[in-house]
């Protein structure tokens, strides 16, 4: 559905399965653990047991003398990775850098060696055999405590905070300020300040001031990290097959880690068992560190376990909110903390989190306040919208009690005050184009929310049917992204690109070359290259990759329709200015009969003594203008009162895509990002125990919904254009995953009259909100 | 630790395999003849990205010994296209955009294949019921259980 | 995975003494969906496991003569819950087989590997105890028959001696008048663990309960009877009220413990309203 008129185009704007789609469903694509080399050693780690502890000795002898063990190697041995001697982990403030615990651990679960087998099993039991002594130190688990004055440290102070996670998703101008010289587990703080508070409350009719809690989650890809290293002495060859969002940030940060030349290192990016933010960059440092030490190929392949203890799951978080509203429904004041565990190592979105929070909506007073704090948690990543679906969760339930509490409709209070294009951020900058307000409408005008009395009036005494409206958006990243457009002799096209393929993107890619070039999108083939073949792209993060890489792609095509333009008009005896496309052909205008196809125009460029230099196109950008997508979306649901459980029974998801490139993969984003939300709100968290041990690191105890929990998905696609995005299109796959959780903690309420202020909302929560269980 | 020798049909072909027991079907059916569209997602059993037929029926590769599969007839998702033609699954999920970053399909289309052998013509609700083994992150399952219906529902069933 | 011996015998015979000669490090391994967890997950270290894919005298699901159901260890729980008698005559059995993990454990998970991996949590044990359930079991010395709540000692703990294999579970005819239910709680639609599991069988005679039998999961260190609510039903016939007085003493009669698949008091409450509505839902399958 759509609510504009959608302009025409032959190429773009259809519904285009994916290219590689045959390779997938036969098995034959190559992901990074398919990868096998001659002599490859395989890797296994050994984890810190203990949250907090000082490594006080560390004994490889009786693992060295397993039957199969290789080698092992520890925080101390990263000197012999480095080509210059140095030890990328000594003193390491940021998690990437970090491979080895090096003499403290900061989290249960963080790596402290790693044992090199001829076999995997050899590497497993070696690994058991790896004898650590520690001495523990005070664990701080509680994000809240962590951050009084008198708290113990969650680890030694860390200076010069990476912000690459947070960078790779959004552009924005705020940057949380680090607490330097202080000794404190606050990381970062920001806020934001917009008129007068005390008015703002005073003007207000109604207020409502809650507390939002949102548990720390993974991002669930199915494909763990893994990498396959391989160096070879004699040239100084290192090539590292990987499953990454973004090769040239793995060529870069092993670059850096290990002082290798660039012309002596090659990522390639292999197939991606998904990412959704949380594959930057885990195995590939570990295993290249491995094969540098060993001289010999080596393979690293998280297990699950290790995947949830040791990867980069995303913040659990506190918000407290204030607020209020008048009569009308006019929002008058916010006042809002936000709070995010960033565990062990800095790298929490508070600045996105919090400067989103207080520019959804026009409020004409705020004060927020934004922290990260480090705890002895996992440290976290990434994910879809890092950090909004926890603000959301808090936000939007916010709003629809405010609406309730002075008898107004939810969706018209949000439509009232949600932000429009050029209305000022928190922050000072203005909104770029946006459709929140024609996001709102669509939903608002959905079936699901116009008919919801008469999903209410099927509750019974013991189910009770509810449903619930929460919006929110993404800003959306920016970063340059660059490609090549080649003619082939037989006059097809193949673009190389270096970004990688997350989402569909190559397939919108060749609509959008087929668009400029009038040629069916069969005839165009876009090949993800390396680190080493490809021109540079940046991360396949932030819902940037389509209005980045897909503008680079219109400038090369265009850039290849010149040359030939150029070339046949030559040819052709006629003005270029008079030359158009056709068929797989260029023509002079109006007489079709005067034509050179691509394969002739190839043939004359590339034949030899050919006077014609070869059709390259070239497409490079820089991007200014983000463009923000916004998301609406409706839960209805039923709860038992009597078991807690919530059956989910129908949804939709409404999304501005600014102009859909596919519409196809378009849905594929919006319903991937909805069952994410569906997870989070429901049943996904880390729980710990009162040690600081994960309790579930496992797919059985960390529940990601499974397709009997999920519920048929209406995607709803509107279209208000971006200013630079190709075609007005905008990023798609991160504002998915933000409303979900929101709109079921609404729909609760709208079923049972209670909040749940913790999410997810799991069956014992819901019984406590309804005080059927005693604490 | 001895090596064992079994016979071990996977995909219409004999092999005969010397490998320590302590490995799975999967790591054998991976490593050894490297067929390796069936994946490892979680390692115990609660992902399914590791999907394999065997005697018809779907198991977790992950979770059986190779040795136990010696007798079986093992089936993967590259023997369930009949040389270029696809199962009418595999198309499918390619035309209804089922497929976004891959790693879950071939066990999930082996379980549709399992689903609608044992429920031909199988609703929305029986095909949620049969895949639920089977977690995919990327799809919220929307496109998927599309494709599925789409070969339930088709005039000749399974083509 | 770390590295152990494997034997594949062919008898019954040959299989007990094989796992007689390789003593306590050796384990029977049925469908391996959940001993091979354990042991990638280094809970459990065996030197050496015994195949059970190739005994004949294991497989099978049926009625003997006397209208007793014998389902060997190495039915599959898909098996047993597609089977046209469980779901007639023994229905909490079919309803706890068909909850088990996925398809795809199903198909592989055996209801001997599940009774004797002894977790608390299984979804057949609470329903074998609610119908009586008797397992046979071979070893050296011969055969033997206990009651399966006499199989477990503790949390993955069993009373069977080195070189035992329970064969078959012998599931007596329930008396006319019988219904039988098992249900259990999960975050999740499928693919979960028992939060609390709850089986229960009713023999409806004249009006009342002549007999009852209600068995709770993961709320004791074993499946375990909640013998006074059982005790509370007889001679009465079965309303909501006295459902739910039955609940309140089965939850008095669990012990349960707090983790992470839930909390003492959610649990507690979880026996109260699922015993209840158990007990209801098999004095409507024996009525029906």
């Amino acid at each position: 559905m759509t609510t504009i008129e959608r302009p025409r185009y032959r190429a773009v704007g259809e519904r285009e399965p994916r290219l590689e789609g045959l390779h997938k469903v036969t098995g034959r694509s190559v992901y990074a653990a398919d990868v096998q080399l001659p002599g490859m050693l395989h890797a296994r780690l050994v984890l810190s047991p203990h949250p907090h502890a000082r490594i006080t000795a560390l004994d490889t002898e009786a693992a060295l003398g397993h039957p199969g063990v290789v080698a092992v190697v520890t925080a101390d041995d990263l000197a012999r990775a480095a080509r210059d001697g140095s030890n990328p982990a000594r003193g390491a403030s940021n998690r990437a850098d970090a491979l080895f615990a090096d003499r403290e651990v900061v989290f249960a679960g963080q790596p402290v060696a790693a044992v090199l087998g001829e076999s995997y099993a050899a590497a497993e039991e070696g690994a058991e055999l790896v004898h650590v002594e520690y001495e523990m130190l005070p664990a701080v688990l509680d994000m809240e405590a962590a951050m009084e004055p008198d708290s113990p440290l969650a680890r030694s102070p860390v200076s010069d905070i990476d912000h690459t996670e947070e960078d790779a998703h959004v552009t924005i101008d705020v940057r949380s300020e680090e607490a330097e010289g202080r000794a404190t587990n606050i990381a970062s703080h920001v806020s934001f300040e917009r008129g007068d508070l005390d008015e703002g409350f005073a003007r207000a009719d109604f207020t409502v001031e809650r507390s939002y809690r949102a548990a720390l989650v993974h991002q669930g890809y199915i494909e763990p990290h893994a990498t396959v290293a391989a160096y070879d002495a004699a040239t100084g060859e290192v090539s590292v097959w990987t499953s990454t969002q973004g090769q040239f940030h793995v060529r870069d940060t092993l670059m850096r880690l290990f002082k290798l030349p660039e012309t002596k290192l090659r990522v390639v990016g292999c197939e991606l068992g998904g990412g959704f933010g949380g594959k930057m960059i885990q195995s590939a440092t570990v295993a290249t560190a491995c094969a540098l030490v060993a001289e010999r190929p080596v393979k690293l392949v998280f297990t699950r376990r290790e995947d949830l203890l040791a990867a980069t799951p995303t913040p659990g978080s506190v918000v407290r909110l204030r607020s209020g509203i008048t009569s009308e429904g006019d929002l008058t004041a916010l006042e809002a903390t936000v709070i995010y565990d960033a565990g062990a190592f800095p790298g929490a979105p508070a600045a996105v989190g919090s400067l989103l929070i207080s520019s959804f909506y026009r409020w004409p007073n705020l004060r927020t306040d934004g922290y990260e704090v480090l705890t002895n948690h996992v440290s976290v990543g990434a994910i879809r919208a890092p950090g909004i679906h926890n603000i959301t969760h808090a936000l939007e339930q916010q709003i629809d009690a405010m609406a309730r509490g002075v008898g107004l409709d939810p969706a018209d209070v949000r439509l009232r005050n949600a932000a429009r294009t050029g209305d000022l951020m928190a922050s000072g900058k203005p909104f770029p184009s946006i459709g929140m307000a024609e996001t709102i409408e669509a939903a608002a005008a959905h079936p699901i929310w116009t008919r919801r009395d008469a999903a209410r009036a099927r509750s019974t005494e013991t189910t009770k049917v509810g449903v619930g409206l929460a919006v929110s958006g993404w800003l959306g990243g920016l970063q340059p992204a660059s490609c090549e457009l080649m003619l082939n002799s037989d006059g097809t096209l193949n673009a190389v690109v270096g970004v990688m393929d997350i989402s569909g993107v190559n397939t919108s890619f060749a609509q959008i070359v087929a668009e400029e070039l009038a040629i069916p999108v069969e005839s165009v083939s876009v090949n993800t290259g390396d680190t080493r073949t490809a021109p540079y792209a940046g991360i396949a993060a932030g819902s940037k990759t389509t209005i980045t890489m897909g503008r680079a792609l219109r400038e090369a095509a265009i850039d290849v329709r010149e040359q030939m333009f150029a070339i046949a008009a030559d040819q052709l005896e006629a003005n270029p200015a008079d030359m158009v496309l056709a068929e797989g052909e260029v023509q002079v205008a109006g007489s079709p009969d005067r034509a050179l196809t691509f394969r002739r125009l190839a043939a004359i460029t590339t034949g030899f003594g050919s006077l014609y230099t070869p059709i390259v196109g070239k497409g490079a950008i820089s991007a200014r203008v983000q463009a923000p997508g916004f998301t609406a979306q409706l839960a209805e649901l039923e709860v038992d009162t009597v078991s807690g459980n919530i059956t989910l029974t129908r949804w939709a998801t409404v999304q501005d895509a600014g102009y859909a490139i596919n519409p196809l993969s378009v849905e594929g984003q919006m319903e991937g990002g909805t069952g994410m939300g569906i997870g989070i709100g429901l049943s996904e968290e880390y729980l710990y125990d009162d040690e600081g041990h994960l309790r579930n690191a496992g797919l059985l105890d960390y529940r990601m919904p499974t397709a009997a929990d999920t519920p048929d998905i209406d995607s709803v696609i509107v279209e208000v254009p971006s200013e630079e995005g190709p075609y007005g299109a905008r990023g798609v796959g991160e504002p998915s995953i933000t409303a979900g959780g929101a709109a079921i903690a609404n729909a609760i309420h709208d079923a049972l009259g209670v909040r749940v202020a913790e999410m997810p909302a799991t069956p014992e929560r819901v019984l406590r909100a309804l005080g059927r269980l005693a604490d | 630790m001895a090596r064992q020798t079994h016979l071990l049909r996977v995909n219409g072909r004999e092999h005969e395999i010397l490998a320590e027991p302590n490995r799975t079907l999967l790591e054998v059916v991976r490593d050894d003849l490297r067929l390796t569209g069936a994946k490892e997602g979680c390692g115990t059993g609660d992902c399914g990205a590791c999907t394999m037929l065997v005697d018809g029926r779907i198991v977790t590769s992950c979770l059986m010994l190779w040795p136990e599969a010696g007798g079986h007839e093992v089936r993967t998702i590259e023997g369930l296209a009949d040389g270029s033609a696809l199962h009418p699954l595999q198309r499918a999920f390619i035309e209804h955009g089922a497929v976004q970053c891959g790693f879950c399909i071939p066990g999930m289309i082996l379980a549709g294949v399992a689903t609608l052998e044992r429920t031909p013509g199988a609703t929305r609700a029986e095909i949620r019921d049969g895949i639920a083994g089977n977690l995919c992150r990327c799809t919220g399952y929307q496109k998927i259980v599309d494709a599925i219906e789409s070969v339930a529902q088709a005039p000749a069933g399974r083509d | 995975m770390r590295h152990f011996d494997y034997a594949r015998p062919t008898s019954l015979a040959e299989a007990v003494r094989t796992l007689r000669s390789l003593g306590e490090g050796a384990r029977p391994l049925g469908g391996g969906t959940d001993l091979l967890v354990q042991v990638k997950e280094g809970h459990l270290r065996p030197a050496a496991l015994v195949s059970l894919a190739g005994i004949a005298e294991l497989d099978g699901v049926g009625l003997a003569g006397d209208g007793s159901l014998r389902v060997g260890a190495r039915a599959t729980m898909q098996e047993v819950a597609d089977h046209a008698a469980v779901r007639e005559r023994f229905s909490a059995l079919a309803d706890g087989a068909a909850v088990v993990g996925s398809y795809q454990t199903r198909n592989a998970a055996t209801i001997g590997g599940n009774v004797c991996n002894a977790a608390p949590s299984a979804d057949t044990s609470p329903p074998l105890v609610a119908l009586s359930a008797r397992a046979q079991i071979a070893g050296v010395g011969g055969e033997r028959e206990i009651a399966v709540e006499e199989l477990w000692s503790g949390p993955g703990r069993t009373t069977l001696e080195p070189g035992e294999i329970v064969t078959a579970f012998v599931v007596p005819t329930p008396p006319p008048g019988s219904g039988s239910h098992y249900e259990r709680h999960t975050p999740r639609k499928v693919m979960d663990i028992a939060v609390v599991g709850v089986s229960t069988q009713l023999t409806i005679d004249g009006g009342v309960v002549a007999a009852a039998r209600i068995a709770l999961g993961a709320v004791a260190p074993t499946v375990i009877r909640a013998v006074r609510a059982e005790r509370s039903l007889i001679g009465r016939a079965v309303s909501g009220e006295v459902a739910a007085e039955a609940g309140r003493i089965a939850a008095s009669e669990a012990t349960p413990i707090d983790d992470v698949r839930g909390t003492v008091a959610f649990r507690r409450y979880l026996v109260e309203k699922m015993t209840s509505a158990s007990v209801l839902r098999s004095a409507e399958r024996a009525l029906g």
